[in-house]
């Protein structure tokens, strides 16, 4: 079953505490506006970590995507609803 | 330790025809150019590689992917190299190589799972942590790339410190680290802290290599 854009919110904070428990404070209080990199201080690493940790934990198949291809959270949260239709 | 990919590449195929054939044909003339001088950390470094790794070593210069050859001889390599080379005349050249291009602004998943895929199969991935020639003689912070990639392909990682001579006619000197398992430190997926740890670790073992070389 598709998840709402909420759900996916969610899914995903928990995937970023568990990829780093330092910044707990920012991840609990990320939003769709969130920027990956300057807000929430990823790197191209843990951009792709990111998206393997999704892969693994939503069943979701990523295409072929670079670590410029998400700015905000919303761009990850567009491309997951996109890729579960 | 036990490593996961054990498969082998066949002695003899036509995809790795134009490799094989460079490497015995220029290999003799750079072994009597160069005469490296082969050291190992400790006794479990002197085993031979089996199946998939990530090989890595500081980059001093344009010849260290050779110099990485004559470290690990006996394997076929495949370097991780800047997509900018495939855009170059010389592509040919890295494709035949089976180089994998790395877009170094934009890395992607796809070379991610180039790579992962190579280890899977068995293949030794030879990367430069570095990012680029330093000449410096100190060494620059690793990329922990390195790391998510030896990760996904369930790869150990083999440290490699080359020291050329001083001139281009010097011997040059290269010490070979112990095989690092770090499937089995992490047990499953490890956080992002635990990756930075590990390349930090990485670093300071090429450290320990370097002072050991001399």
């Amino acid at each position: 079953m598709a998840l709402s854009r909420n759900e996916i919110i969610t899914r995903l904070r928990d995937i970023l505490l568990s990829a780093d428990e330092r910044k707990r404070d920012i991840i609990e209080n990320c939003t769709e506006d969130s920027r990956l990199t300057a807000d929430l201080g990823f790197s191209s690493v843990s951009m792709l970590y990111m998206v393997i940790a999704i892969e693994e934990d939503m069943g979701i198949r990523f295409g072929d995507v670079g670590t410029n291809d998400f700015e905000t959270l919303g761009d990850v949260v567009d491309y997951i609803e996109e890729r579960q239709k | 330790m036990e490593q996961e990919n054990k498969k082998r590449s066949p002695l003899f195929s036509l995809k790795y025809l134009v490799y094989d054939f460079v490497k015995i044909t220029a290999g003799l003339p750079g072994l009597l150019w160069f005469r490296p001088r082969i050291r190992y950390e400790n006794e479990a470094a002197k085993k031979r590689i089996r199946g998939g790794a990530v090989i890595f070593a500081n980059h001093v210069g344009f010849f260290d992917p050779i110099f990485v050859m004559f470290a690990v001889w006996y394997r076929r390599h495949r370097f991780i190299c800047s997509k900018e080379f495939f855009e170059s005349k010389a592509r040919w050249w890295f494709k035949r190589f089976g180089c994998i291009p790395v877009d170094r602004q934009n890395f992607n998943l796809g070379s991610l799972r180039t790579i992962s895929e190579a280890l899977t199969e068995g293949c030794l991935v030879s990367i430069f942590p570095e990012g680029s020639i330093n000449d410096s003689g100190a060494l620059a912070a690793f990329k922990s790339g390195m790391v998510l990639m030896a990760l996904q392909g369930k790869a150990p990682i083999v440290p490699v410190y080359l020291r050329p001579g001083k001139h281009f006619y010097n011997r040059l000197h290269i010490m070979i680290g112990e095989p690092i398992d770090i499937i089995s430190r992490c047990g499953g997926r490890p956080s992002m802290p635990q990756i930075e740890e590990i390349t930090a670790d990485l670093h300071r073992k090429e450290e320990e290599l370097k002072l050991l070389a001399g």
